[in-house]
């Protein structure tokens, strides 16, 4: 079967170059936390419903459950180790300031989407949010979730 | 099972000298520090070091003058752990931003003679505020903080009564002299003093009640660097994919390792008998006991890496004997079978009260009402690592019961408690299904078949989904006599039929506790409860039954006040007329807030609930809350709950910020319960699988505004629980207003299968 090769692709995660070799079908999700140790990018489903697991790729957020190995050659990754790094710490401070997670599973998903939104747009209304962070938090965190992307855009509450 | 009250009994020991035992296992990262810059923290594999000098177990007071509060009870989300270390910081005096937590090891309480139990609630998070646990942590800090003055006071050779503690400093205000605490922290760990302090009045606390810190545990949320159950790292671990039989009491027939065994990074295709369990060979320790942990037949596959492990999983041939399950063609015929069971007549009486049949009114009210099956469906999925060998047991697990984790991994092996060591790491969401550690078992029976090497066992979210602990599914009828003078019940008969068979998930509050049917409001009441045997395993989510029970109720009362043409709020105030005021002042104040009475355009209407967790028959006690929901149908019945106002009565709040995030919170997990969830049944088995097929409130569903109330709180001397509470009125409150819009009564859940469309 065609998921059963096994590949070897090169890309960049946070800036460090990395290599791996995997099966083709391996998604990005389990080439960062199985092959590289990096944890921060959470596996929620699987199937691309509950976005834990949202990283950017090439400057996109995309959920990693839904890239195989074999579509990451040259790609320029970031998670959330390396959001702070580029443009995340005024959201990431907000998120502690403003109490934002509970459990704190889906947050990194959260705030992986949350960056992206304010890259594309800056002032984003309710509609933007609604449309940018379809996300799943069981908690219920939604509220403080766009309160503190509003206050992170400079917005109206 | 939240009313259990220990005693504290202070141990002497935990106050004594313990520079010599090193630190706890478990260092979960936590840190005021801003997210960006905070530094990386041990996690939780690193070896035991002890980063400072250890006052007790609980609390350890560095050179850096850093404060680590180890705490047994895990957090959950709704800041447990920040709360027990205010609790600490209030009587230590030590400034905030020192402060870190920790989950404690809490094999250290088997090894050290109960240090994290004693006077303590050892148990999940529910209860940050319990009086006991409060009590018990501040004199933790008030005796740290002592021994800090001692130590101080020896070296500068005054009264230690001369010295003040505050903010990381002591001071010596006669001579102009000060320390900070982790210049004395040496020796006053090891200083002991002749009597324990007092602690201080309520009036001169700083920190409880008046500050609002965000919980601890967020900057390495906002990094990535937090440490959940699945994100262990060992060296030399690999990974398990495991599936557990298909139907709940089936069995495995057979399975073909050989189709799978060639595939990369492969290592071993196993099987899971329950009845290899070897027991604990001393009598357990935990709360609720052993019972409902038990294992499930299974196979697994073990790789180096997961996805290899699941690809491997997928393609094992196996065959199951799937049991006597399969006959339930559908849950409907469980919910049939409910209703039934229910109807005999043969329920146990509940609650008594005068005599049913003898009311007269010509005025009668009755409805049946359900509630299904539901999945807790945390964000992070269950599992654990094991690394098992002839004479040693060592896990990492998110648990929301650490005493639970470390004696179901003891009572797995057979090992002594003494061989068994268990840390406890963050937690990606519980809501009660961590409290049974059937999971860890399960992640300890895989490692016991690949002894010496660190296994990883992950469920996939399809697991999660079909191997479930369920809500417990509820079917009532109830019956009401409205007296023809007032229209308030004469009397009130109600059957309820749990579906399955733990005892320990078939609770009575919100139907049997209400105080309509225990203030004399309502002479005549009789209450009946009978449970219906399902194969399928019944386990806690968020406020087991209540839930359930507070929406049957709620509704039902609400039907009553329609029935007897009175004001739903008033109809409630005057059923209330012999109960503790903070009830109706909650009410009133819901009521208030969201503008009640008010003319509404067609289509719109609001309804209200009061409800109580965890036992409403006690006068101050628990907490009580009412919630008013404002909706819209429109005609062809698409729902939108605009507006919803909460009051609330837990006596006091310590940290109001997070008590106004667990009625957020809650109240959207209730809403999504009351709209959406339902997980069904075909031939024995669960149907869904994944967020697909079990839809989930998300930011562009239209999300009420919530808004919440404190001026109800009554001040009574409590800081009572506000984690399960949210659940219960908010499904009654946007049914109730569904019917005020729309005339159609919704006597079960979730709304989103039914027809709400109005002409």
């Amino acid at each position: 079967m065609e998921e059963d090769t096994v590949t070897s692709a090169s890309f960049t995660v946070n800036g460090q170059p990395q290599q791996v070799e995997a099966y083709s079908s391996t998604p990005l999700l389990w080439v960062l936390r199985d092959h590289l140790g990096m944890t921060g990018t959470k596996y929620g489903c699987g199937i691309a419903q509950c976005g834990a697991c949202t990283v950017h790729v090439n400057g996109e957020a995309i959920r990693s459950c839904q890239v195989p190995l074999s579509g990451l050659a040259g790609a320029d990754v970031t998670t959330i180790e390396g959001l702070a790094a580029h443009g995340g710490e005024t959201l990431q401070r907000l998120w502690t300031e403003m109490n934002v997670p509970q459990c704190g599973y889906c947050q990194a998903g959260m705030l992986m989407e949350a960056a992206d939104l304010l890259k594309k747009t800056p002032k984003p209304t309710d509609a933007d949010i609604d449309a940018a962070m379809t996300n799943i938090c069981r908690c219920g965190t939604y509220p403080r979730i766009r309160a503190a992307i509003k206050r992170a855009a400079g917005v109206a509450a | 099972m939240s009313n259990i009250a220990l005693a504290p009994q202070l141990d002497r020991r935990q106050f004594l000298v313990t520079t010599g035992v090193v630190a706890g296992g478990m260092a979960l990262a936590l840190s005021p520090a801003d997210a960006a810059t905070s530094p990386a923290l041990p996690p939780p594999w690193a070896p035991d070091v002890a980063q400072g000098y250890e006052f007790t177990p609980w609390i350890e007071i560095a050179a850096d003058d850093s404060v680590t509060v180890r705490v047994p009870n895990p957090e959950s989300g709704n800041g447990t752990m920040t709360q027990i270390a205010m609790n600490v910081a209030e009587e230590l005096g030590c400034a905030w931003e020192d402060i870190r937590v920790e989950i404690a090891s809490i094999h250290r309480n088997y090894a050290e003679n109960h240090v994290y139990t004693k006077g303590s609630l050892p148990f999940f998070g529910g209860h940050g505020t319990d009086k006991v646990r409060m009590a018990h942590t501040m004199r933790l800090g008030a005796s740290a903080r002592e021994r800090l003055k001692a130590a101080a006071a020896a070296r500068w050779q005054v009264p230690a009564s001369e010295i003040t503690a505050a903010d990381s400093v002591l001071t010596h205000a006669a001579s102009k002299r000060s320390l900070r605490y982790g210049e004395v922290a040496a020796e006053a760990a090891s200083m002991s003093i002749l009597a324990e302090p007092e602690l201080k009045p309520q009036a001169e606390w700083t920190l409880i009640g008046k500050a609002t810190p965000a919980k601890l545990s967020i900057p390495a949320i906002a990094n990535g660097t937090a440490v959940y159950g699945i994100d262990v790292k060992l060296p030399g671990m690999v990974h398990a994919a495991l599936k557990q039989v298909p139907v709940m009491g089936g069995r495995l027939k057979s399975f073909k390792a050989d189709a799978v065994k060639h595939m990369p990074g492969v290592r071993a295709v196993i099987a899971i008998d329950p009845s290899n369990s070897r027991h604990s060979p001393v009598k357990d320790e935990t709360s609720f006991g052993l019972g409902n942990s038990e294992a499930q037949h299974a196979v697994a596959v073990i790789a180096d890496h997961f996805w290899q492990a699941n690809m491997a999983l997928e393609r094992l041939p196996v065959e199951w004997d799937l049991g006597s399950g399969t006959h339930y063609r559908d849950h409907n015929d469980i919910y049939l079978g409910m209703a039934s069971i229910r109807d005999v007549g043969e329920g146990k009486v509940v609650l008594k009260k005068g005599d049913v049949a003898a009311a007269t009114g010509k005025r009668v009210v009755e409805g049946e009402y359900l509630s299904p099956y539901g999945e807790n469906a945390v964000m992070e999925p269950l599992g654990g690592t094991a690394l098992v060998t002839a004479d040693a047991c060592e896990v990492w697990c998110a648990t929301q019961d650490t005493m639970q984790a470390f004696w179901v991994s003891v009572d797995e092996t057979g090992l002594a408690p003494a061989q068994v060591k268990v840390h406890g790491t963050a937690m990606g969401g519980n809501f009660g299904r961590r409290t049974q550690a059937e999971d860890i078992r399960m992640a300890v029976a895989v490692a016991r078949q690949y002894p010496g090497v660190p296994v990883k066992t992950i469920w996939t979210r399809e697991e999660m989904f079909r191997q479930g602990r369920y809500r417990t599914p509820i079917s009532t009828r109830f019956r009401a006599v409205l007296d023809d003078a007032t229209g308030l019940p004469q009397a009130v008969s109600g059957d309820l039929c749990f579906g399955g068979d733990r005892p320990l998930f078939q609770l009575t509050q919100g139907y049997a506790d209400p105080p309509y049917f225990n203030s004399g409001a309502i002479p005549n009441v009789n209450l009946t409860t009978i449970n219906f045997p399902v194969h399928i395993l019944n386990g806690a989510y968020r406020g087991p039954c209540f839930n359930s029970n507070a929406f049957i109720t709620e509704t039902f009362i609400d039907e009553c006040a329609h029935a007897a043409g009175i004001d739903p709020v008033a109809y409630r105030l005057a059923l209330l007329a012999k109960w503790e005021n903070p009830w109706s002042d909650v009410l009133k104040l819901a009521a208030e807030k969201a503008g009640w009475g008010q003319k509404l355009p067609k289509g719109e209407g609001m309804g209200i609930a009061i409800t109580n967790w965890p036992m409403a028959t006690i006068p101050h006690f628990g907490s009580t809350m009412a919630t008013v929901a404002r909706v819209a149908v429109s005609k062809d019945g698409v729902l939108a709950v605009k507006r919803i106002d909460i009051a609330f009565d837990c006596g006091k709040v310590a940290n109001a910020d997070a008590v106004r995030a667990q009625i957020e919170g809650g109240t959207l997990f209730g809403l999504n319960m009351t709209l959406n969830e339902e997980v069904t049944i075909r031939n024995g088995a669960i149907v869904e699988g994944n967020y697909d097929e079990y839809p989930m409130l998300r930011m562009a569903d239209s999300l009420p505004e919530i808004h919440i109330h404190f001026e109800a709180l009554s001040g009574n001397d409590r800081f009572d629980l506000m984690g399960e509470l949210p659940v219960g009125p908010i499904g009654p409150a946007v049914g109730n207003a569904i019917y005020s819009a729309t005339g159609k009564r919704l006597r079960a859940t979730p709304f989103r299968k039914q027809d709400l469309s109005w002409t």
